[in-house]
């Protein structure tokens, strides 16, 4: 039985793709009636100029038939105009005297003609410029295809929301409903807990049949036992190993995953920022400051993800000894006036102060939502929760970056950014409503001290996991995603909204492919293999740009990142739970301690060393280099594991650890 | 019961219209940037040809503002595109050299709210000199965000209104579903075939336990269980 749950997700899935696809064919309509005709009327402004050159030359006495040249020139305007299939010079009477291209293979192509006239106004022969309708419908096609990111976003949306309000507590009678007839459905005839408010009228008969039941069950039971029935007893057992007869079925516990919609949005609120902070900032630095453009847009990235690195580990006690919601309530606060005073922010040095203060708010929200999945779960479940922690991050870091753009384009960034605030404050209600309450604990741990670190740091083979792979991913990831990119992008003059879809494309790919190379890894056994394979692919794709700097080398480096974080990232997070299991005890806290601390560091560091190298030797070698440090990790780390091979580590799942990835 | 279930589908159906509507608006957004391109693509070889023609000058030592021959340039160029109001060669500061609307010669850039197109104006050491400026029609534009707009709302309201109604129909249709599944369930005749295999083989067990087993007799629940067949006349009722 699919459920109203099941059954409306897969409905809004169903409905959300028709009503958008339907959006999209409208979208295709409008671009072939209004992009088409703007093609032609370039085609136009083109013939007019290069009419127009060549009267001059008549006008100055040069033979209308004997000009030099002109095949030439024509092939420039191709070369600069690549939709027109064709340019030609004709007579009067019909001649083609000069040409540059060849539409024979169109044969009702779009044109334009101009005359080209003689200074008395005679006309001596026409410039005819003929498109090419390929490219129309490929300039429509690549409308289509962002439109379709819109569509996959829109979708993305959809379903949190309906995750949000089905979390929530006002639909407890359904769901009391639902379980009953789903246990039903499989054979279980246990009694279920908890009251089905607004539903009794409806569960009462089947809870009356199934208690009935149980009670007969329990008084043979206890005869059985009371005249020593070995056999049946036996029996009575097995019965209800397999019927869960005479058990009561707890209610299912959603509260580890309660904080992913609150999650979500609040994610959502920091990736709105990611396609125009580097332009913003850039901005803000011009009014009035002394810094290179390269070094203005990386400095506020770089001391966010600093503060966010540094604030991880004290925040895990802070958060404990808050109480997770508090903690969430506190850092959303805090963000949410960060956005909005980056939003106001007169001079760059308040902005970076502002970005300063949203780090701090964005390090305690993501302790206390990864403290409270931590502290609601145990077990399987936990590596099932963290996953939905790490799927609302994913989603939110897809979803994010387009819609963001899109409103700093048409609202500008100071809009974008009051957008993020309103949203930190939504995510505070949403934590406020539906985070458990728990109370001050003054007396609680106080997290992983220092000398937790430096025991850590003496694990077997940890420092050459953390820096040779754990580091340099992250330095990659946040040096391309967040810095060399954007800034390249918006250089080839790309807007917000089209930097933000290009930013969809390592968050896409991660989404897709981690649980299959999680999979993969467990098969195979190979943690250690496709950790030092991830690296080698992200990094390589990064060293590709020095080949031709490009767009399509751009989308290259960021498939390759993607995946390549895709298939070392959840073997990344199993190696580190083996070598903190291998250790036990408190020392197991300090290993995640020092891999969240290196790891976010490389994302401080990233950006750091991107915004140096691109102002000293340019993207593309600064792309390279970046990509270098990935590949030098990779070939440290196999070195340190072909010496480690002597020592196993435990094996942990990788896709079991793919929840604690984010 | 019935108030949380409408109500819940009502919010359902919000939220398919709302992502409907914001998925229409962002489509409108891709389709008005395209078109901004396309136009802005075809203004841009004018002034791609005119900041050609001062870098070469400037590249033979002829400093910008002594590029006097412009002004018949950039006459020529904006004459050749009717929806351009006036091309501009401004200096690194911004300020008009030349002009085709003599009005703007020394006029500051900047200080103009007027929309406009620029490309850069390098020397032969990749140092922005200056900028041509294209000031073309902002009707061209308004006329062409209109009519998509247009266009877009005839696709997105039916879809809007399609999608709210689909989830609407589909919410009540499962609650109806539920609600008669559930009732079914008051009855154990009724309840789906592992339920009535688990019954059972609880009613044999139970049986059998309170007669009492036969020492040794091999324990058979599981296949009971696994593979009892409903009663006669409990699948006409289930049909």
């Amino acid at each position: 039985m699919i459920g109203l749950r099941g059954g409306i997700t897969v409905a809004i899935v169903l409905i959300l793709c028709s009503a958008l696809a339907f959006i999209g064919w409208g979208a295709e309509q409008a671009a072939q009636r209004t992009i088409a005709p703007e093609i032609l009327a370039k085609a136009n402004t083109v013939a007019r100029s290069a009419a127009d050159l060549i009267g001059r030359a008549g006008a100055v006495g040069v033979p209308f038939d004997r000009l030099e040249g002109v095949g030439d020139y024509f092939e420039s305007l191709r070369a600069a105009n690549p939709e027109f299939a064709q340019i030609s010079l004709v007579s009067a009477g019909g001649a083609e005297l000069a040409r540059a291209g060849d539409a024979s293979a169109f044969a009702a192509a779009p044109q334009a003609r101009i005359p080209v006239p003689d200074p008395s106004g005679r006309r001596l022969g026409d410039v005819l410029v003929l498109v090419d309708p390929t490219a129309v419908t490929a300039q429509v096609g690549a409308v289509l295809v962002d439109v379709a990111f819109i569509g996959i976003v829109s979708l993305l949306v959809a379903l949190e929301l309906v995750a949000l309000v089905v979390g929530s507590r006002g639909i407890g009678a359904l769901m009391a409903v639902e379980r009953r007839l789903k246990a039903l459905g499989r054979g279980v005839l246990a009694r279920h807990e908890g009251s089905p408010g607004a539903a009794g009228a409806l569960v009462s008969p089947i809870d009356r049949h199934v208690g009935a039941l149980a009670e007969r069950h329990a008084a043979i039971r206890a005869a059985a036992e009371a005249r020593g029935d070995a056999t049946a007893l036996s029996r009575l057992a097995d019965l209800e190993t397999r019927t869960g007869l005479g058990r009561v079925q707890a209610a299912e516990s959603e509260a580890a995953v309660a904080v992913r919609p609150a999650l979500f949005l609040f994610m959502l609120a920091e990736e709105l920022t990611r396609p125009f902070l580097p332009r913003f900032a850039q901005s803000v630095a011009a009014a009035g400051g002394s810094l290179s453009p390269d070094l203005a847009a990386s400095l506020p990235i770089v001391a966010f993800m600093a503060v966010v690195a540094l604030c991880q580990v004290p925040f895990a006690g802070l958060s404990e000894r808050l109480g997770r919601r508090r903690g969430f309530v506190i850092g959303a606060m805090l963000a949410a006036m960060g956005y909005a005073l980056s939003a106001v922010s007169p001079s760059y040095a308040l902005f970076v102060a502002a970005r300063v203060g949203t780090a701090v708010g964005y390090a305690l929200v993501f302790v206390s939502s990864q403290g409270h999945v931590v502290d609601f779960s145990a077990g399987a479940a936990r590596s099932a929760a963290l996953a939905v922690f790490v799927r609302a991050i994913m989603v939110a870091s897809l979803c994010g970056p387009p819609i963001g753009g899109v409103i700093a384009d048409r609202l500008g960034a100071p809009a974008a950014f009051t957008a993020s605030a309103g949203l930190a404050l939504v995510a505070l209600v949403v934590a406020f409503l539906t985070l458990p309450k728990t109370a001050w604990r003054a007396g609680a741990a106080a997290g992983v001290g220092l000398s937790d670190l430096k025991d850590a740091a003496r694990a077997p083979g940890l420092m050459a996991l953390l820096f040779g792979c754990a580091f340099p991913a992250k330095f990659l990831f946040a040096a391309l995603c967040f810095l060399l990119v954007p800034l390249e992008l918006q250089r080839l003059g790309y807007s917000s909204a089209a930097i933000g879809r290009f930013q969809m494309i390592y968050p896409v790919i991660m989404v897709l492919a981690v649980p299959f190379f999680a999979a993969m890894a467990d098969r195979f056994d190979a943690r250690g293999g496709f950790v030092v394979a991830g690296a080698l692919v992200s990094g390589l794709g990064a060293m590709a740009m020095v080949l031709n700097p490009s767009i399509a080398f751009i989308v290259v480096a960021l498939v390759a990142l993607g995946y390549g974080q895709a298939m070392s990232i959840a073997s990344q997070s199993a190696l580190v739970a083996d070598t903190a299991a291998a250790l036990g005890g408190g020392r197991a806290a300090g290993v995640l301690g020092l891999f969240r601390l290196v790891e976010r560091s490389g994302n401080a560091a990233g950006p750091a060393s991107a915004g140096f190298l691109m102002a000293s030797v340019g993207f593309a070698l600064a792309t390279a280099l970046i990509g270098t440090v990935a590949v030098a990790g990779a070939a440290l780390f196999a070195l340190s594991e072909l010496r480690m091979k002597q020592s196993p580590r435990r094996a942990s799942s990788a896709a079991a650890s793919e929840g604690s990835s984010a | 019961m019935a108030r949380t279930t409408l109500g819940l589908i009502a919010v359902f159906a919000l939220i398919a219209a709302a992502c409907v509507a914001f998925g229409a608006y962002f489509s409108y957004v891709t389709l008005l940037n395209a078109h901004r391109s396309v136009i802005e693509a075809r203004f841009g070889i004018a002034a791609e040809r005119v900041a050609d023609v001062a870098e070469q000058a400037a590249s033979l030592g002829i400093a910008l503002p002594a590029q006097g021959t412009l002004t018949s340039l950039l006459d020529r160029e904006a004459r050749v595109e009717p929806a351009i109001r006036s091309m501009d060669l401004a200096d690194e500061r911004g300020i008009v050299l030349f002009s085709s609307d003599p009005a703007r010669l020394g006029l500051a850039e900047a200080q103009d709210g007027g929309r406009g197109l620029t490309r850069p104006v390098r020397n032969d050491l990749n140092e922005v000199i200056g900028h041509v400026v294209v000031r073309y029609d902002p009707q061209i534009l308004a006329a062409g965000a209109a009519a998509l707009g247009d266009d877009l709302k005839v696709i997105a309201l039916p879809a809007l209104i399609g999608a709210g109604a689909a989830t609407i129909v589909i919410g009540l249709l499962l609650a109806a579903l539920l609600r008669r599944a559930a009732r079914r369930a008051a009855d154990p005749g009724a309840w789906p075939p592992a339920a009535r295999a688990a019954l059972a083989a609880a009613e044999s067990v139970h049986r059998e336990a309170a007669r009492g087993f036969p020492p040794g007799k091999p324990t058979s629940g599981r296949a009971s269980a696994a593979g009892a067949a409903p009663r006669p006349g409990e699948s006409r009722r289930r049909a």
